[in-house]
């Protein structure tokens, strides 16, 4: 959650403009049809678009619920409105997370195409980018010591143009070049766009794990959760207190709390705004994405293009982006570093909702409930019954996971050598890459040719900018 | 024994490769990618779940920044306290090559190799396992970053001067002549005999398919009088791998200084971001930078142990090589590629033991290139003219993955008509030959190259 890295988020949305190229140009040439209607494909499609407005809705909903206990907290700084915000940040993630089954399939929340995709602005890496630049927004606590960071956007003024790494040492410069700066004089909505803008993949300053870290503050257990003597102790997250929100010096010296309040009310505003877009996008008005993929309006997809995107997107954020940037990595290194939502230590329901997220889009489930014909029912009986064995298989292992991190051991302290967790995350994400190439399979039901590296995306990143 | 350069392997395969080559759409070995995006070099072979988990390990070492000991990110710590990049793919973006400038300033993928000459009474033990002997106060390399508390050692500078040559239809070409010099320096001044050599980052292609190329295979190629009298000799260097504690063929770096991937990658680690490892243990520091050594060290044993630097060597030798993207003249340039002698050097096909064919077009051998191209940089074998004939494949995908194309090893030649311009020495008849080329001609022989 540190520096420049960036992993998942915006790292996989620059392939998706790439790899979809291939996947409009090759379709037409597709081996023969397995026997499924063009109006079944239109009525499974039909699907995944309600699905998508059901949930964008529900998250924009929990959006605007989360900025406004952001609101009375930020007028009103208590424990009990600091918790009340926590909560709606909880609850706002959990709607969202199922969202991101619909990122990588060229949809409007990341795709990069020029012209009609451009309408929604994808804003998928200023909505959920990771890992955070902590210390670019707030001050941070260099480890195993005892001072603090600053010259950040919250305690700065003028123009910024750089700021220190939490190690304490490293000078992180803005822009491509190490040449960015902006005028952070106000800190509001436009503002922190403007840092996407600028330096969207490096420095990262928005979305929900903005909120995250400005409601909790860094989660200190980086070395050793065990023996973490700097919050409270193993499996505490992050403890920023109210105190930071009031009129007085914080821990780094000085008195930042309007420039903080500023802060979190311009990145929760921000949110509300981005999935308002997606609302829009999956609506049933005129010129909608929505119309779009089923087939209508002048920038119709056929449905054999909407349908390969969809599986080579369900396929690659199950088996790329679940199991292999946000488990493996983690589990591999090990380091907390590499946790998603780190500072609140809610990355098991990260998890949990993306593979939720994952299942709905296939199945055409939401909420539990069938929403219709999906791409799932209209498969064959055979992949339909390789589907439904890792299914069942990976619903144990990963309400596993799940339930440890309700039990007080969390994802951080799940994937350390020598907890009795590990090996089911292993197990899990491993799990999870066969369940992406399984998409093969279903592909081919369609007459939709893929292979298993049509799944299997490289890292984007532009790692080691800095 | 030396069979000669002459002899190319290349046209007893050539039906076979060709027949595959016409069905693009056919599944292709696993080694190989069609992608041709500035991800071209960044695609994994299929693997099974402990190699995949193994290939990602070794791609977050390689991608991560590090940091300085003690940091949050305890994992990553270790760098410094003198480097010259905090990440791997620092300089090699995107895996490819480096590039010398970027956006007007010196980019971190060019070093610069510091020695003095081998003079009497040096420790021949340090030219046995170093290769060279180092700079005595600043080391093997010039690090123009360091820690808190820690005096960098210095800057680089470069200029280029623009030289205009003629080819024999008195059409021109315009090449970049470098000029470098090395200021702000912290630790007094250099050796009065030191030698500064520029090198580049390499582009990291096939690197598992050319370990696996059987020794002999490169061996044969060897002439080192030029006994086939054609002007081009040819000669293996032979390094010492620390790893295996003996005198190995070296395969990889500009002066072919490294056996296997491993290897450069723990000396990489070591000098270029300081990060002591197993095999090349201990800060990059000499013994007359005080600060450098009493530096803060991280709290474990390496900072690169044994498994990451596998894992980091296993990454990059599990990446996929991009194929051959031909186009209308291809053949064309190829047969000139041939009849001017190019391939004498880039040879253009190995068999490996695993039954895949790849085209590297490299003999990786050392070969006098000239006084306009030395770097006068010795190691082990390889004198101060020599460089190892750099392989060619993907070379039209360098600037994709780099953002530019800078060829050669300090990145002088913008394009790969000036790099073939470079070539002195062995290469000379060569050079003179494409000069004498027409327009046309050259144009085909460069087109086959950025399809190869």
């Amino acid at each position: 959650m540190i520096s420049t890295k960036i992993l998942g988020s915006i790292a996989l949305t620059t392939i998706l403009a790439l790899g979809t190229v291939g996947c409009g140009s090759s379709s037409s040439s597709t081996p023969t049809e397995k026997g499924i209607t063009t109006s079944q494909k239109r009525a499974a499609l039909t699907t995944y678009a309600d699905i998508a407005l059901a949930n964008y809705t529900q998250a924009y909903d929990d959006a605007v619920a989360l900025d406004t206990a952001v609101s009375k907290f930020t007028t009103t700084p208590t424990e009990v409105t600091l918790l009340s915000a926590k909560t709606a940040w909880i609850t706002a993630r959990e709607s969202y997370g199922t969202t991101e089954a619909y990122r990588l399939s060229n949809g409007p929340i990341d795709s990069e195409d020029e012209g009609f995709m451009q309408t929604w602005d994808a804003p998928e890496g200023q909505l959920n980018a990771w890992p955070l630049n902590e210390s670019m927004i707030d001050y941070t606590q260099v480890q195993a010591s005892a001072s603090v960071t600053g010259g950040n956007i919250i305690d700065g003024s003028g123009n910024f143009s750089g700021f220190t790494h939490p190690n304490g040492a490293d000078e992180i410069k803005l822009g491509e070049d190490g040449t960015g700066s902006i005028d952070i004089t106000t800190i509001n909505v436009a503002l922190l766009e403007k840092f996407t803008e600028v330096d969207g993949d490096a420095n990262i300053a928005t979305g929900y794990h903005a909120v995250e870290f400005l409601l909790w503050g860094q989660d200190q257990d980086y070395n050793n959760p065990v023996n973490d003597t700097i919050t409270n102790g193993a499996d505490v997250a992050g403890q920023r207190p109210v105190s930071d929100y009031l009129a007085g010096n914080d821990a780094s010296g000085s008195d930042n709390h309007e420039r903080r309040i500023a802060f979190i009310k311009a990145a929760s505003k921000l949110i509300v705004d981005d999935l308002a877009k997606m609302k829009s996008a999956w609506s049933d008005t005129a010129g909608s994405y929505r119309k779009a993929i089923l087939g209508g309006g002048t920038n119709a997809i056929t449905e054999d293009i909407a349908i390969k995107q969809i599986l080579i997107g369900i396929g690659t954020f199950i088996k790329s982006e679940l199991a292999n940037e946000r488990m493996a990595v983690s589990v591999q290194d090990p380091s907390e570093e590499d946790e998603h939502s780190c500072f609140s230590d809610n990355t098991h329901r990260d998890v949990v909702l993306n593979y939720q997220g994952f299942k709905n889009v296939l199945k055409g489930e939401y909420l539990g409930k069938s929403k219709g014909t999906s791409l799932y029912s209209l498969a064959s009986s055979a992949n339909k019954a390789k589907i439904d064995a890792l299914l069942s298989a990976l619903d144990t292992k990963v309400a596993t996971i799940d339930k440890a991190a309700k039990d007080g051991t969390h994802f951080d302290t799940q994937i350390k050598v020598g907890n009795a967790n590990k090996q089911n995350i292993i197990d899990t994400y491993r799990q999870m890459r066969d369940l992406g190439n399984a998409m093969v399979g279903i592909a081919k039901d369609y007459g939709i040719a893929l292979t298993t590296d049509d799944v299997t995306d490289p890292e984007e990143s532009e790692q080691g900018k800095k | 024994m030396a069979t000669g350069c002459s002899n190319d392997s290349a046209q007893k395969q050539k039906n076979t490769t060709n027949k595959q080559d016409t069905h693009a759409k056919k599944s292709i070995p696993n080694i190989f990618t069609n992608k041709q995006s500035k991800q071209a070099f960044k695609q994994t072979i299929k693997l099974n779940h402990d190699e995949e988990d193994k290939h990602i390990l070794g791609r977050s070492f390689f991608t991560i920044p590090w940091s300085q000991a003690p940091s949050a990110t305890s994992a990553r710590d270790g760098l410094g306290p003198l480097y010259s990049a905090n990440t791997c793919i620092h300089c090699h973006p995107n895996n490819g090559a480096g590039i010398p400038m970027k956006n007007g300033f010196i980019s971190r993928s060019l070093v610069m190799r510091l020695s003095i000459p081998n003079i009497q009474n040096v420790d021949n033990d340090l030219i046995e396992k170093n290769g060279f002997v180092p700079e005595p106060t600043y080391g093997g390399q010039l690090s123009l970053h360091s820690n808190t508390n820690t005096p960098f050692e210095g800057r680089i500078s470069l200029s280029y001067e623009n030289i205009i040559l003629k080819y024999e239809d008195n059409s021109t070409c315009e090449i970049q002549k470098p000029t470098y010099s090395i200021k702000n320096l912290q630790y007094g001044e250099f050796d009065k005999n030191v030698n500064i050599a520029p090198h580049i980052g390499l582009a990291l292609i096939g690197l598992g398919a050319i370990e696996m190329i059987e020794e002999k295979d490169i061996l044969a190629k060897e002439d080192i009088y030029d006994k086939d009298k054609d002007g081009i000799s040819g000669k293996a260097n032979w390094v010492y791998n620390p790893e295996s504690n003996t005198t190995e063929l070296g395969r990889f770096t500009w002066k072919a200084a490294a056996a296997t991937v491993k290897q450069q990658a723990a000396n990489a680690a070591h000098n270029d971001m300081s990060l002591s490892n197993p095999i090349y243990p201990g800060d990059n520091c000499t013994d007359k930078q005080t600060e450098c050594l009493e530096a803060n060290k991280g709290v474990h044993d390496f900072d690169l142990p044994m498994y990451r630097l596998d894992a980091i060597a296993f990454y990059l030798k599990t990446l996929r090589i991009p194929r051959e993207r031909k186009t209308a003249n291809f053949a064309k340039g190829k047969k000139i590629f041939n009849s001017l002698g190019c391939v004498k050097c880039h040879t253009s096909e190995y068999k490996l033991s695993d039954g895949n064919t790849i085209k590297p077009y490299s003999d990786f051998l050392l070969h006098d290139m000239g006084d306009a191209l030395s770097d006068g940089h010795t190691m082990f074998k390889a004198n101060a003219n020599e460089f190892r004939t750099p392989p060619l494949w993907s070379i039209g995908l360098y600037e994709k993955a780099s953002g530019k194309m800078a060829l050669l090893h300090d990145g002088r030649a913008r394009t790969i008509e000036e790099a073939i311009l470079w070539h002195g020495g062995e290469s000379t008849t060569q050079q003179r030959a494409f000069k004498a080329l027409n327009k046309q001609d050259r144009n085909y022989l460069i087109e086959f190259l950025k399809g190869i």
